[in-house]
């Protein structure tokens, strides 16, 4: 099995030795063609022409498949059998090994040697019992060869001129073959087979490898990502900060080298805008610092038990009665049942549902009214705040979580706002396994909708359960249960 | 000889009004918080030159406001100054792409009174008062 997982290996390996054994091949034709040249004139007697003929056969079918071979490579096709040709050939070469024999002195030949030799040649390339079989087969003829020839059925034909048959050299030889042909394929296929399961293992180890290198790499371009995407925060929170700096700086200038007199009612003015920018310089910073604390801290939360949501938001009605009333936005409460959360923090809720409300507050539209509404569904606790205000533009919908992004629309209906509001909310939301979202429908209001899990356990929280140690928030807790 | 006018683009009211200071002893100065007000001011009269933020209602209106000037044959000579707290030559190279601002100078907020009165003088020439 694991060999036919790697059979992409190996078959383009056998494929190789194929065309290698081929051109071997030739090699034994040239030196068949020696023989039967050399032959008359070393005292070959009458040898010479069945030597020719078999070269040739050999020639023949070698070029038939070398070419073959060849051209399956170039068509880009795979041989679907290649281990049937290379059997084929291995049969065919060890017949004319057997007919040369024959032509050479029968089993008193000197060519018996290369029997082993192609033996252990196919048993490299053939590993397995097919060689034994093979071995088996040579074997067999050979034993068939002497007979025949001791017997006077075929004609002896002795390798030098005038050599006879020696029944018990040709059987002593026959012995020797034998033990030699399943001696070689057993000691080479053990080598083979060693070799070969070594090489799947290395295969093995290889893939392996490339697996983990693949997931270290994977790993290593989300850390990057995440490196880039902290300095980028980074450079934007300071560019944010160099705005209002800058203003600052001038204004400051304009007064200190008396470009316009401090005292004069203009100078007056420019303290007030310096003032006025420095109060939004600070709120930037303050959020800058929450939305890290909340980041970095929330191990360190205060996770309290059984959070209270109806309480909270009615609470947060109460501190942003004056803000409402002030902008003429008519906050109305529509809660249907009663949402308590598992777990909660709830300084980071008041929080997030603060900045919801009070974006409400601030980008509705006079008259108008806000409605805060809040029902359980499947487990969970939906909250909308639903304003019918100046809207958000599509293209800001699904960047509008993202720090110090701003629709131009906000900006200009109210000038003040940091950008970090809604970054707060979502990081807040997300703490406690819930989820936020935004609608705008043709621009006419907007509608923030917040999915508290009711049953949401946090792993810090879970920590502080087991620890015995949730006492500490109790305060807290009877605060808004 | 009449003074040079310039027009003072940048929704920071705060930071226009200390220019302004800046400026009005020796050029007549007007201002506009965004494009469109720009636009407007532009209309009523062609100013001398330009000072443009780029962050104003959006993240790159002084960008569009800016390729405007350029494309109406109208307001394309008029010398432009780009004024800006964040450095955005860095951050929008990518966005703006082949329509890349064509301004005169770049500068960056905080800008040094200095510098400021010699960009403008460069342009538009020492006023003769």
């Amino acid at each position: 099995m694991t060999a036919n997982r790697f059979s992409y290996i190996f078959g383009p390996e056998l494929y190789g030795r194929l065309l290698w054994f081929g051109r071997l091949r030739w090699l034994a034709v040239c030196g068949l063609a020696l023989g039967a040249l050399l032959g008359p004139w070393l005292g070959f007697g009458g040898v010479w022409p069945s030597l020719v003929v078999i070269a040739s056969v050999v020639a023949l079918y070698n070029l038939f498949f070398q070419g073959l071979l060849h051209h399956s490579r170039q068509a880009g096709r795979s041989f679907t059998n290649l281990r049937a040709v290379a059997m084929f050939l291995m049969v065919m070469d060890l017949a004319a090994l057997m007919v040369t024999t024959h032509f050479t002195g029968g089993l008193q030949s000197p060519l018996l040697p290369f029997f082993a030799f192609h033996m252990a040649l196919g048993t490299v390339m053939l590993a397995g019992r097919s060689m034994y079989l093979l071995a088996g087969g040579v074997s067999l003829g050979a034993l068939a060869l002497l007979l025949l020839e001791a017997r006077g059925r075929i004609e002896f034909h002795p390798m030098i001129a005038g050599g006879t048959l020696d029944v018990s050299t040709g059987s002593l030889n026959l012995l020797t073959l034998v033990a030699a042909l399943f001696g070689i394929v057993y000691l080479t296929d053990s080598v083979a087979s060693r070799l070969k399961s070594r090489s799947i293992e290395l295969l093995e180890a290889t893939e392996a490898l490339s697996d983990r290198t693949e997931t270290l790499q994977r790993l290593l371009s989300e850390l990057e990502d995440l490196e880039r995407r902290k300095s980028h925060y980074m450079r934007i929170s300071a560019h944010q900060l160099r705005s209002p700096l800058g203003t600052i700086k001038t204004t400051l200038r304009v007064l200190v080298e008396r470009i316009v007199d401090p005292s004069t009612k203009r100078g007056r003015k420019l303290l007030d805008g310096a003032l006025e920018v420095t109060d939004s310089l600070l709120a930037i910073v303050n959020d800058l610092l929450d939305l890290a604390k909340i980041r970095e801290g929330r191990d360190r939360a205060p996770w309290s038990r059984g959070v209270n949501l109806n309480q909270l938001l009615a609470d947060l009605f109460d501190s942003l009665a004056t803000e409402a009333a002030e902008r003429q936005v008519k906050m109305i409460p529509d809660f249907e049942g009663v949402a308590v959360l598992d777990w909660g923090v709830p300084p980071a809720l008041v929080h997030a549902f603060e900045n919801l409300i009070y974006n409400g507050i601030k980008y509705s539209l006079a008259e108008r009214p806000l409605t805060v509404e809040l029902r359980t569904v499947d487990e969970s606790a939906v909250i909308k705040i639903i304003d019918q205000g100046i809207g958000i533009p599509e293209a800001f919908l699904d960047r509008v979580f993202l720090e110090f992004v701003r629709a131009p629309n906000a900006k200009q209906h109210a000038a003040e706002g940091t950008g970090l509001g809604l970054a707060i909310v979502k990081e807040v939301v997300e703490a406690h396994g819930g989820t936020v979202s935004v609608e705008s429908p043709g621009q006419e209001g907007s509608t923030f909708t917040v999915r508290l899990p009711l049953r949401h356990t946090p792993s810090e929280a879970q920590r502080l359960l087991r620890a015995g140690n949730d006492r500490g928030y109790g305060a807290e807790t009877h605060r808004w249960a | 000889m009449e003074r040079k006018s310039i027009l003072l683009v940048d929704d920071d009211e705060v930071f226009v009004e200390a220019m302004i200071a800046i400026l009005e002893s020796r050029f007549r100065v007007r201002s506009a918080k965004n494009g469109t007000e720009a636009f407007r001011e532009i209309d009523e009269e062609r100013p001398d030159l330009i000072v443009l933020d780029v962050m104003m209602d959006y993240m790159s209106e002084g960008f569009d406001v800016a390729r405007k000037l350029r494309e109406d044959p109208e307001t394309k000579s008029i010398p432009l100054i780009m004024l800006t707290g964040v450095d955005e030559r860095y951050d929008y190279r990518e966005e703006v792409d082949e329509s890349w601002v064509p301004c005169d100078r770049f500068l960056e907020k905080p800008v040094e009174l200095g510098t400021l009165l010699a960009e403008v003088e460069a342009l538009i020439g020492r006023p003769h008062s």
